[in-house]
């Protein structure tokens, strides 16, 4: 037959042209074009197949063109299993008509393109079998990547992590031919964390809808200077569900909580020691901000809820954790002038019998203070501009060494910081851009901003005294201004900041600092 | 002065490990401190840490901001001297006699009971004490930990380990005989001194003694050794019974949210030797009780028999009245 002899161009699928072409192979009277070849010359010929494109063209806009697919061929898979395949492409099956098929091949090319297993991908549209008309064969051509082992360097931000950190990490591809992606990795994070884990990711994972991921970790922070201990965790974690808004995952991790220095406050020691950590955390977001390292325009909300003591052992850690943030941002209309506010709050309880007397697990309560910018950092209450990290709070001298020069004797003391169950932030700022243009075209800009925060104890019985006007007390604030200087990896401020109120030991200062935060 | 003064006004609190086997801590680093405060009076509360049977800081004793650290200044005991809190050797600690029997306590014996702790035993009286309040993956774990390195901090090797064996109990044989030698029927170790008043020794020798008593199984080598020396048995016993049984009511509520199990410990402790005597007297009793049974069931089987046959002619009227009544 003669349309067999004619040429299967090979089309990306943007292309509609080219797709309306072999939808014309498919579609017209091949007695037609018999007919029609025997007027031979180039531009007659040229002239008619235009003709034909714009009458398919009318008709696939106009009404619905009727197609069936027959076949579903993968080709070029060597270590890949079809399985895999078949699953991306599961929508091309069912389609029904030419514009169902060509958005289902988009969107098929897509995601076996973000299975980030295959260097290269085609998906074809071939004529059906002859004996049966309208229909089709799709026909998919992967080309397997050669190096399944690619390594990378970079700078960071998990959603765990409260601050940035510089990673190093080897990926390999495909190992098993499941679509499968092996890491690890080695981190240092600005705040004192070092990490080293190994992950794996499963596209597909007995049905389950979106990949499913585990990683296991060992995780050492130090916090030493700040609350006198250091935190080494040797963890499992298996990411369940992860769409764009929605984050399920579960955590098995072995905590040890030590004190190398022995200079821990009370509070501090009596925490040391080893736990078990079983914990659900649900992670809610939406991100309607026009950027995140300036956003002008939108709004943004994350909830994260983790719920701790899920092993069947009793004697794992229990706890209720939920921590919320909501920011807005509101364009002025002069000079890219916006106002961000946002507030951001969180609780930590404990569960199971006696709740009320026992004291909240150290790491995980929460800790205000730090160098990052308020309008960047989107995940609960971290920050305050002027006060350093974990530098407000509950607080609790440290242990006093005696020594024989006579500074042992005096009343400063160094003191621990022990974080607390309620926390609250709320900031303010505008910000806009400088007259002039060599800042304006780097995007280097200006900001004044206000923040206030409170972080409190409540378990142990603190709840009984607590009062409305103590609580009011218990607030903290800053005001100042500055300069945006945002930079492809960060964004780094200069800011001149002034304590409006601070309760007396808390770690603040009044003056030029330098911020650093990276988006979130 | 006026510091040390102060801080002993302050009160004190010791974080030692959980209370079992009828001992208020069953740890051999915590059960000394213990008795050295209750020797020297001194009134204190007392606080569990269930998390961290591996740390070297524990037993410590606190209070605000002043700490006395194991792992510092040669133990709490030492760091308490030093610091001028509580100080009972104070007459003695420059004694050659004294300082010579203290280090063979502290070296020789206090091997002995770590070797039959970790080593000798099957570990459950480790398990007991250290990781019954952590999660079991831990505990198995941190339990390996420390059997590895109790055994190269003792020097055992796969080829040396029966040596090394018969050697760690043959100096605690030797040092069980000496200390019942040097002690006699006194009630401390006096050192030949007028007064007999308790010193750092016997708080740590009683704390060894307590623990390898109680704590440790009944097929404990260890244990068995000092039996044998019927003086130190005697002597451990009464100063628990004056020391931590009687304070065991009389003392404040430990500072952390673990119920408080000594009263009921010991309680239960003074019952079981009553219980051995009685479960003797129960089996003779149910020895007695069988024999009984038996003739008895031997006596009514004879009768039985021996009546078999005007019981067989009754049997045959009634069913032959039976029979009649029938028709």
């Amino acid at each position: 037959m003669v349309e067999e002899d004619k040429p299967i161009p090979e089309i990306d699928e943007d292309e509609e042209e080219s797709s309306n072409r072999d939808e014309e192979e498919e579609e017209d009277d091949f007695d037609d074009e018999d007919e029609e070849e025997s007027v031979v010359t180039p531009e007659s010929r040229m002239r008619a197949e235009k003709a034909r494109m714009d009458g398919v063209f009318r008709r696939l806009s106009s009404e619905r063109v009727p197609l069936r697919v027959h076949d579903v061929l993968i080709k070029g898979n060597k270590k890949t299993k079809e399985s895999i395949i078949e699953a991306e492409i599961e929508a091309l099956k069912t389609a029904t008509s030419v514009q169902e098929l060509l958005q289902a091949a988009t969107i098929a090319n897509a995601r076996l393109q973000k299975l980030d297993i295959f260097d290269s991908v085609n998906i074809t549209l071939d004529s059906g079998p002859p004996e049966l008309p309208g229909t089709s064969n799709v026909i998919v051509e992967v080309v397997e990547s050669k190096n399944p082992l690619t390594g990378d360097i970079g700078i960071f931000t998990k959603p765990e992590a409260r601050s940035w950190s510089l990673e190093g990490s080897l990926k390999f591809k495909n190992l098993f031919g499941y679509g499968d992606l092996w890491d690890g990795s080695l981190s240092y994070g600005w705040d004192q964390t070092s990490e080293v884990s190994a992950g794996i990711s499963l596209p597909r994972f007995m049905r389950l809808l979106t990949p499913v991921m585990a990683r296991v970790s060992l995780l050492s922070q130090d916090w030493l200077k700040f609350s006198s201990y250091k935190e080494q965790s040797l963890g499992l974690s298996l990411g369940l569900l992860s769409t764009r808004n929605h984050d399920l995952a579960y955590n098995l991790s072995w905590r040890t909580l030590t004190d190398p220095s022995q200079m821990a406050s009370k509070s501090i020691r009596r925490q040391l020691g080893h736990g078990l950590l079983s914990h659900l955390k649900y992670t809610f977001k939406i991100d309607k901000r026009n950027s995140t390292l300036r956003p002008t325009k939108g709004f943004a909300f994350v909830s994260g809820s983790q719920l701790g003591g899920l092993f069947p052992d009793y004697r794992s850690l229990r706890f209720i954790r939920q921590e919320f943030d909501l920011r807005y941002a509101l364009p002025l209309g002069f000079a890219r002038a916006a106002l961000n506010v946002g507030v951001a709050g969180g609780v930590l309880f404990p569960w199971g019998s006696e709740f009320m007397n026992r004291p909240t697990s150290l790491p995980d309560r929460f800790f205000l203070g730090g160098n990052s910018s308020p309008v960047c950092t989107l995940g609960g209450p971290t920050s305050l501009l002027g006060f350093k990290t974990r530098g407000l709070g509950p607080s609790e001298p440290k242990r006093e060494v005696k020594t024989n020069s006579e500074a042992a004797n005096s009343d400063v003391g160094e003191r621990d910081f022990l974080g607390g169950d309620l926390a609250v932030t709320a900031f303010a700022d505008l910000s806009f851009d400088l007259p002039l243009k060599v800042l304006r075209d780097s995007n280097i800009h200006a900001h004044a901003f206000a923040c206030a925060g409170s972080l409190t104890k409540l378990t142990e019985n603190s709840f009984r005294d607590f009062s409305f006007q103590k609580y009011k007390d218990s607030f903290r604030s800053s005001a100042g201004f500055g300069l945006i200087v945002p930079t492809k990896l960060f964004r780094m401020e200069v800011n001149y900041c002034y304590i409006l109120r601070q309760h007396e030991h808390d770690r603040a200062k009044t003056g030029v600092q330098f911020s650093f935060s990276s988006p979130m | 002065m006026d510091e040390s003064i102060q801080r002993e006004q302050q009160r004190l609190t010791l974080v030692s490990r959980k209370p079992c086997f009828g001992l208020p801590t069953a740890c051999p680093s915590c059960l000394p401190v213990y008795i050295y405060l209750k020797l020297a009076n001194v009134s204190f509360d007392l606080c569990y840490n269930l998390t961290f049977p591996d740390s070297d800081q524990i037993p410590y004793v606190d209070s605000d901001t002043y700490v006395a650290y194991n792992n510092e200044k040669g133990g709490v005991i030492e760091s308490l001297k030093e610091d001028n809190i509580v100080n009972l050797d104070s007459e003695v600690q420059n004694l050659p006699e004294w300082v010579s029997t203290s280090a063979m306590i502290n070296s020789w014996l206090s091997d002995a009971l770590l070797y039959e702790l970790w080593v000798g035993s099957d570990g459950s009286s480790a398990h007991k004490i250290y990781y019954s309040d952590l999660p079991w993956p831990i505990g198995k774990v941190l339990y390996l930990k420390q059997v590895y390195s109790v055994k190269q901090l003792l020097g055992i090797s796969k080829d040396n380990s029966e040596r090394r064996e018969e050697e760690i109990y043959r100096r605690a044989t030797i040092a069980y005989k000496a200390l019942s030698t040097k002690l006699g029927e006194d009630s401390f170790f006096s050192d030949n001194r007028q007064v007999f008043k308790p010193t750092s020794l016997d708080a740590i020798f009683i704390g060894h003694a307590l623990i390898t008593l109680y704590a440790l199984p009944e097929t404990s080598v260890l244990r068995g050794k000092l039996l044998e020396q019927a003086n130190l048995v005697k002597y451990a016993d009464k100063h628990k019974a004056e020391l931590l049984d009687s304070a065991s009511s009389s003392s404040s509520d430990p500072l952390s949210s673990v119920p408080r199990r000594g009263p009921s410990n010991s309680s239960s402790k003074t019952k079981s030797q009553p219980k051995r005597e009685r479960t003797q007297e129960e089996k003779s009793f149910r020895r007695k009780a069988k024999y009984f049974l038996i003739t008895q069931m031997v006596a009514v089987l004879v009768f039985l028999s021996l009546l078999g046959g005007s019981d067989d002619t009754e049997a045959d009227d009634a069913d032959a009245d039976e029979g009649f009544d029938y028709e």
